[in-house]
């Protein structure tokens, strides 16, 4: 009879353990906030929230750090059906076609008539509101923009013989200086490299080449990939080129590569600009920063837009909304988005604050910081292949261009055989999207 | 004499090789012990460092700090027991009718549960999360336990088990007029102890160890597990690495299901041989 | 079927069973008929719009060149880890098995393994290997002159990695079924055969490994299922499936085709494929484990 009790009273506590699961109490107004921010750069976004939370006490944001660009996407995708998605997501501009497509959420430009107010949208940075537009609407707030750049150590180069105010300005240049690089004997690779898979959108766009037809999927859908041409052929067999020759060592899929750069294994490094803050801390040599490298005889485009931005989800209370709206407003506040581009090296989005970091001479200080404006804001911004890629299944899709450059490095494929098989998988994922969106 | 020289040789040549494997094996987690007493600095020294630093309090701390380490803990321990627990009670329930009683439906009945093994997880995962959602049980301790209930490894285990048992026993209690929960909670449950405690182990580490469950199924940082927490320190850190402080997490996670293990190694070896041999 | 020892209790085993059959019902199997279900249709991220497209989701993966090299690599990482991971468990329980002093210690010092997850392993193997600062690149760096060893250009050292790593994690549990196989060995029989003039070795093929066979299917149905399943998370951990695919096991293949890339008819039928090919296996081993379960009687 004991024993029978025993068993009884374990079941019992066990059904109670798992019935007494709290569920989040409800604050006054909570604005749950999903986004991909991680190392040091979580420390500068919680510190903003909490500076907004505490002017703010009627409302709370919550961030929640919810795994890589890919799981963050994923996981709003699958929470949404089930009413369980935050009021904003962060989304990196991968996923921006999926979000437009997504009849999820409410673009961003329609936010303050809903709510009564106005706003200027015109205070933004045209370049990154160029790739967030649809129709010359805002559709998602910009937040964390950065683009590709090229980092080089000073001390390697001036080691090598190279003069360290000098960087390689050409992909031309990037093999010749490898070369002297190598044989000074340094170091064993010269550079490496980031998002591959971005780097070669990058190298397209600055080049002015389109990636995909329809504009780039800009003014419909995109029907195919255009990238496998000469000049696509090119730039792959360059770099495969490059890293049979030791110059160039492939350096995974997002910031894997840096620590070889920071330990000082490397000369150079191409990487997204958000990775600046970071690396300068990390680093004991001199860092410069240069322009992509370009392929000369080419028209000029320009390096286009990374990183992330927010969107706002449907179906929200008017009293979450306006909380919403608020922090948004926040975000651009000159001195929050001063705050943000100093933590990180992601751009200030809007262009007064552009303009403050410029009086209180922000660059002549440290011109390390200055190079990734001036790429962009240099470049040209009228053309389809300088705005940027929009394509439905663009995280499929990128995941198949890595594999090719992985593959092309091996020596397991040709470099265009390699391009050519991407292109195809590709094209079949643009029909079913094409399929799925019936347009 | 000459005998005993050889048996001597031999044993020290057997200590030899076992020695080496034991310290190939441990290398690994010396490795990762080292590296989480370096300093972030010291954890990229190059030839690396195989000695310890003195950082591992800092690093500790960091971990700590960083990744809410204390809740993740609790949750892992919390799903990791309460699983391992349920998951037994339900094996011995069903154990004990396959192996006691006739009933129709029986065959199939049994195959269902055999089916457990072959639909792990994975495979069934989006339905399975979408079944989660329609229950609004996503980041809840729900999602994270009750669809590991089922348990074919703790089914088979106690089977075999009471296969073996004679059948005097259960005749016996019969005739002494005891019911058959009567039997099942005085007489089978109590000889199962080594079973249970082997179970026990096996559900605590197959339910530690889980990572991919809980990284879809959690929406906030409170429902985190351990095995998240480390990915939340690796994959996604923008700058290198910081090896230091993932390994300081690594050794924290490896703790629990050694514990574990070694606690209940003696009724875990036994609780396996009974269950291989003949 | 054994007899029945509690006559007359017509409900209780039903009701015995009940909780296990309702989560089975509930979570397996219902989910898994979905996910049949699911396999015939495509549709949008948000489930905006889904169509239903018959078996071409199927004629899909089987002429997708992408899917054959998930299988591949499959096939060479499960037996990679079954077949090393159990002939060197096996030699080691061998060892162990051994009359000498201290089997304890060794007993503790080499299972442990069994208690380290497969993320943390994962980990564990991932620094150790990481490529411009890890420990074995530059031992291997030292010992060769110079060779610089990058499993992230090179799929076949990263499959050799990531599947040591796997091994290395099973090593405790395999050798821990083994030896409790091994000390079921009467050493009558040994000694028998020893006596007719058998080498040990030979005695070994002839005597211990025959006995061992039931617990050799019952590791090889664990280890299978474990190098099919329980590895994603070492694999997100280490190479998510590069270089160029080379280590995206089919279990993480249906992940990033479900999850990441957000085609769930497409991995649904990814799903169907990994069942049916586990449940042959299992069907073949519970033939052996229901054998010898009667044979035991």
């Amino acid at each position: 009879m004991k024993l029978r009790k025993n068993f009884l009273i374990i079941l019992i506590l066990t059904l109670c353990l798992l019935l007494s699961v709290g569920t989040a109490l409800a604050k006054p107004v909570t604005i749950t906030f999903w986004h991909a921010m991680s190392g040091s750069r979580l420390g500068v976004l919680e510190s903003i929230i909490e500076s907004f939370n505490a002017a703010h006490p009627d409302l709370e944001v919550k961030p929640l750090f919810t795994g890589s660009y890919a799981e963050t996407l994923t996981k709003y995708v699958t929470a949404y059906p089930t009413g369980t998605a935050p009021n904003i997501v962060q989304v990196y501009e991968v996923g921006t076609q999926t979000m437009i497509d997504s009849d999820a959420i409410i673009p961003v430009y329609k936010i303050p008539e809903m709510l009564g107010e106005t706003w200027d949208w015109a205070q933004y940075v045209i370049p990154i509101t160029h790739y967030y537009s649809v129709d010359g609407n805002l559709w998602s707030m910009p937040f964390n923009s950065s683009t590709a750049m090229l980092y080089y150590n000073k001390d390697i180069f001036k080691a090598a013989g190279l003069d360290p105010n000098k960087p390689p300005t050409t992909w031309k240049e990037m093999e010749e200086y490898g070369e002297k690089i190598l044989a000074s004997g340094v170091v064993d690779h010269v550079y490496s490299g980031g998002w591959p898979d971005w780097i070669f959108e990058q190298t397209l766009a600055y080049n002015d080449h389109l990636y995909a037809d329809n504009d780039n999927g800009r003014t419909g859908l995109a029907k195919k990939v255009v990238f496998n041409d000469d000049f696509g052929y090119m730039v792959f067999d360059t770099w495969v080129r490059l890293h049979k020759k030791g110059i160039y060592i492939y350096g995974g899929v997002e910031y894997e590569a840096n620590s070889a750069f920071n330990a000082g294994q490397i000369a150079m490094l191409i990487q997204s600009t958000s990775s600046l803050a970071g690396i300068i801390k990390a680093s004991k040599f001199k860092v410069g920063t240069s322009f992509l490298p370009r392929f000369e005889g080419y028209p000029v485009g320009n390096s286009v837009i990374g990183g992330g931005s927010l969107w706002i989800t449907k179906g929200q209370s008017d009293e979450e909304l306006r909380g919403v709206w608020e922090f948004l407003k926040y975000l651009s506040r000159e001195d929050i988005a001063i705050k943000w581009h100093k933590g990180t090296g992601y751009f200030p989005a809007s262009s007064g604050a552009l303009k403050t970091l410029l009086d209180e001479g922000w660059f002549s200080a440290d011109q390390t910081y200055l190079t990734a404006f001036l790429q962009i804001l240099a470049g040209r911004r009228d053309t389809a292949a300088s705005t940027g890629v929009r394509l439905g299944p663009f995280v499929a899709m990128r995941d198949l261009f890595r594999a090719a450059l992985e593959k092309a490095i091996a020596g397991e494929l040709s470099p265009k055989d390699a391009l050519d098989k991407a292109a195809e998988k590709m094209n079949a994922l643009l029909k079913d999207y094409a399929e799925l969106y019936g347009k | 004499m000459s005998k005993m020289t050889r048996k001597t040789r031999h044993d020290i040549f057997i200590h030899a090789i076992l020695i080496l494997l034991v310290m190939v094996l441990a290398f690994p987690v010396y490795f990762a012990l080292i590296t989480s007493t370096l300093s972030f600095q010291e954890s990229y020294q190059y030839p690396p460092k195989l000695i310890p630093g003195k950082q591992f309090m800092s690093n500790f701390q960091e971990v700590w700090d960083r990744i809410n380490m204390g809740r993740l803990f609790f949750n892992s321990t919390f799903i990791s027991i309460i699983v391992a627990i349920v998951k037994t009670i339900l094996a011995l329930l069903a154990a004990f009718a396959y192996t006691h009683f006739k009933f129709r439906g029986q065959g199939l009945l049994f195959s269902m549960c055999m089916i457990t093994q072959m639909l792990p997880l994975p495979v069934r995962i989006v339905p399975t999360y979408q079944l989660m959602a329609s229950f609004n049980w996503i980041n809840s301790y729900y999602a994270l336990t009750v669809p590991f209930f089922a348990s074919t490894t703790g089914l088979l285990l106690f089977r075999q088990f009471y296969l073996t048992i004679p059948k005097d026993l259960p005749d016996a209690a019969r005739v002494d007029g005891a019911s058959p929960m009567r039997y099942f909670l005085q007489i089978l449950v109590p000889i199962s102890k080594t079973n249970i405690a082997a179970l026990f182990v096996i559900e605590f580490i197959f339910m530690w160890s889980q990572y991919l469950w809980p990284l879809i199924v959690t929406t906030t940082a409170e429902m985190r597990v351990v095995q998240i927490g480390i990915k939340m320190l690796l994959a996604s850190e923008q700058i290198a690495p910081e090896w230091n402080v993932v390994m300081a997490a690594t050794v924290i996670v490896m703790l629990p299901p050694l514990v574990v293990l070694m606690l209940l190694r003696k009724s875990f070896v036994q609780g396996i041989a009974m269950q291989t041999s003949k | 079927m054994q007899e029945d020892r509690f006559p007359g209790h017509k409900f209780l085993p039903y009701l015995l069973i009940a909780p296990s059959i309702a989560v089975i019902i509930v979570f397996l199997i219902g989910p898994f008929v979905q996910s049949i279900r699911e396999s015939l249709f495509v549709s949008t991220p948000f489930g905006t719009k889904t169509i239903y497209v018959g078996l071409r989701n199927y004629v899909r993966l089987f002429s997708s060149p992408d899917y054959r090299s998930s299988v591949i690599a499959t096939f060479k990482f499960s037996a990679f880890v079954i077949i090393g991971g159990l002939s060197i468990s096996l030699a080691i329980a061998q060892l162990l098995n051994q009359k000498i002093k201290g089997v304890g210690f060794y007993q503790v010092a080499l299972i442990w393994t069994y208690a380290i997850s497969p993320t943390v392993a994962g980990v564990i193997w991932a620094s150790m290997f990481a490529p411009a600062t890890g420990l074995i690149p530059y031992i291997v760096s030292k010992l060769s002159g110079g060779y610089t060893l990058n499993w992230m250009t090179n799929g076949n050292i990263a499959l050799f990695v990531v599947a040591t790593a796997a091994t290395w994690k099973m090593l405790g549990y395999n050798i821990i079924f083994f030896l409790a196989g091994l000390q079921n060995v009467p050493d009558e029989f040994l000694e028998a055969a020893q006596m007719d003039g058998a080498g040990s070795w030979k005695a070994f093929w002839r005597i211990t490994f025959p006995m061992l066979s039931p617990t050799t299917s019952f590791l090889l149905f664990v280890n299978m299922l474990y190098a099919f399943f329980q590895v994603f998370g070492l694999i997100d951990i280490m190479t998510r499936g590069g270089p160029g695919n080379a280590t995206e096991l089919l279990v993480y293949k249906l992940y990033r085709d479900g999850f990441i890339h957000l085609n769930t008819g497409f991995a649904s039928a990814q799903s169907l494929v990994i069942f049916l090919v586990i449940s042959v296996v299992a069907i073949i081993q519970l033939r052996i484990v229901t054998q010898k379960a009667i044979y035991s009687r």
